[in-house]
């Protein structure tokens, strides 16, 4: 049988029925309820996800630089000291002047001492503790060498992320009053050739090799910018002492 | 009302949560708890010391090595080299030990006439260099870009060694340097402006650590010459000796130990 109209419930008018309005609140929030909790859980999975052991290319920024590929995580991200609550409690001080210092919250920001636990060496040529003297401070503003990553920025999948001419920062006027190449490093560096400069010389000094004696001998800038790119090297093969397989 | 009641109790929680001190609150490294001094006067400690193992290392070990020969070159670390480093490598050699030592103090030298120009002061260094070497003061200023205090102290010529050395190498600037010159200056960096005891002692123990990390180096080096000098309690005036590391930072500790802790007790 057919019910008439009249009798139907006033669905549209239900406002109107203060006996139906907590019903449909309780409707709403079960919905919410719902909503919240399948949220959390594709949260939750998410995070897991991201933490999985394995699961490091999917949160990385990008690709391991060259030689780093058999890196974890844990190699450089090394917990912050103290528990969280001792973190925050810190921080927390620090915001209203309470301490001097803030701490750092999670992981330890990676500093040049996790690069030279593996790479320090004591012939270094460029140590990048001597880039934080006062007379660097054009290099510094320009290519930011008083941090390794400065130069070697890490998830970019390359081995060196300066340009090929990174020596024009510090050596624009270099001048040896005794000079063993057959063009003058004066004369290259008033005609600004400085994507020459590691055509003879590696940055660091860790490669077995003098620098020749004449520009013909030079390695030429493609072979260079595809090293430092993450291409093979063009430098002799013997290395003074190489990078540590694990850290100090 | 409700909704008043619940902020409050939250932020109360909250604040328990962060300034009730349930576990022990992390070391604060900047602290200055207790006497705290200058930073000015930390560098002064520190180049004081510094001078002093300077002198020591080019006069009884350069300077005297040379005569019973002994060999000390730039290129002291390449293998087919047989020599020690020259005093401005052996201040390398402890810089670098301080940097990682990570007690944050920084040590430099330079000069307006280095053998290399990579040495050359500039900018805001050749400024307060060009006034050192006016009246021999050590300059203080700040470095805003690395957030750094700084001081320069002048590096004297102190002996013949230094002077000729310098006169006679092939890539330097200037050959009429005499003895007592300003040849240069040894920059110092710190991150805090105002130290406690306790951390001046811990710099100044790095310091100490850097000399004999750096003398250390060298006896490595000394031993795998073809022809080693006898490493022990003699030193290079008595011959083709060598002091061992004890030998030599207890030389170094009775030369700078007393002034240091006077200075100490002057600053407290």
């Amino acid at each position: 049988m057919t019910q008439r109209r009249e009798d139907r419930p006033a669905l549209r008018d239900i406002s109107s029925r203060p006996s139906a309005r907590p019903q449909q609140i309780g409707a709403l929030s079960r919905r919410r309820r719902v909503g919240i909790a399948l949220g959390s859980v594709i949260a939750a999975l998410a995070l897991a996800g991201l933490y999985w052991p394995g699961s490091a290319q999917w949160s990385a920024p990008g690709p391991m630089n060259i030689g780093h590929e058999q890196l974890t995580c844990d190699s450089c991200h090394r917990p912050a000291l103290g528990t969280v609550r001792q973190q925050l409690q810190a921080n927390a001080r620090f915001a209203i002047g309470l301490r001097a210092q803030p701490v750092d919250f999670g992981e330890r920001r990676v500093e040049n001492a996790d690069c030279l636990s593996c790479h320090e060496r004591p012939f270094d040529r460029h140590p990048v503790s001597r880039f934080a003297e006062p007379r660097f401070e054009k290099a510094r503003a320009a290519a930011k060498v008083q941090r390794c990553e400065g130069c070697h920025r890490e998830h970019s999948g390359k081995r060196v992320t300066s340009a090929a001419t990174v020596c024009e920062n510090c050596h624009s006027d270099i001048k040896l009053r005794v000079d063993p190449l057959d063009v003058p490093h004066e004369r290259l560096a008033q005609e600004r050739r400085f994507s020459t400069c590691l055509g003879c010389h590696d940055f660091h000094g860790n490669h077995v090799m003098k620098p020749g004696e004449r520009m013909s001998e030079v390695v030429a800038l493609d072979r260079i910018e595809a090293y430092l790119r993450g291409g093979s090297s063009p430098y002799p093969p013997a290395l003074r002492k190489p990078a540590k397989k694990e850290r100090d | 009302m409700r909704g008043f009641l619940m902020f409050t109790m939250l932020v109360g929680l909250l604040g328990m949560y962060l300034f009730v001190s349930a576990p022990a609150p992390l070391a604060d490294l900047r602290a200055h708890e207790g006497t705290r001094i200058a930073v000015s006067e930390l560098f002064e400690l520190a180049a004081a010391e510094n001078a002093a193992v300077r002198q020591l290392y080019t006069q009884e070990i350069v300077a005297a090595g040379k005569r019973v020969g002994l060999r000390f070159d730039e290129n002291w670390r390449d293998e087919d080299v047989e020599a020690g480093p020259l005093p401005a490598l052996f201040l390398r050699e402890t810089s670098q030990s301080l940097d990682k030592s990570a007690v944050g103090l920084g040590l430099f030298l330079g000069s307006d006439f280095p053998i290399r120009q990579a040495n050359l002061f500039n900018g805001a260094s050749a400024e307060a260099f060009s006034q050192l070497r006016k009246d021999r003061a050590p300059r203080f200023f700040y470095m805003d870009d690395v957030s750094l205090h700084t001081a320069m102290f002048p590096d004297l010529a102190v002996t013949q060694a230094c002077v000729d050395c310098h006169n006679q190498h092939a890539q330097s600037a200037k050959h009429d340097w005499q003895l007592d010159d300003v040849m240069g200056a040894t920059t110092w960096t710190y991150p805090n402006g105002a130290v406690s005891l306790q951390e001046v002692l811990s710099v100044l123990a790095a310091l100490r650590n850097g000399f004999r990390d750096a003398y250390d180096a060298y006896l490595v080096k000394a031993r795998s010459f073809k022809n080693p000098p006898e490493i022990g309690n003699q030193w290079p005036a008595h011959g083709y000796y060598l002091p061992t590391t004890v030998s030599f930072m207890q030389e170094v500790e009775r030369r700078i130990s007393g002034p240091t802790l006077q200075r100490l007790l002057n600053a407290s």
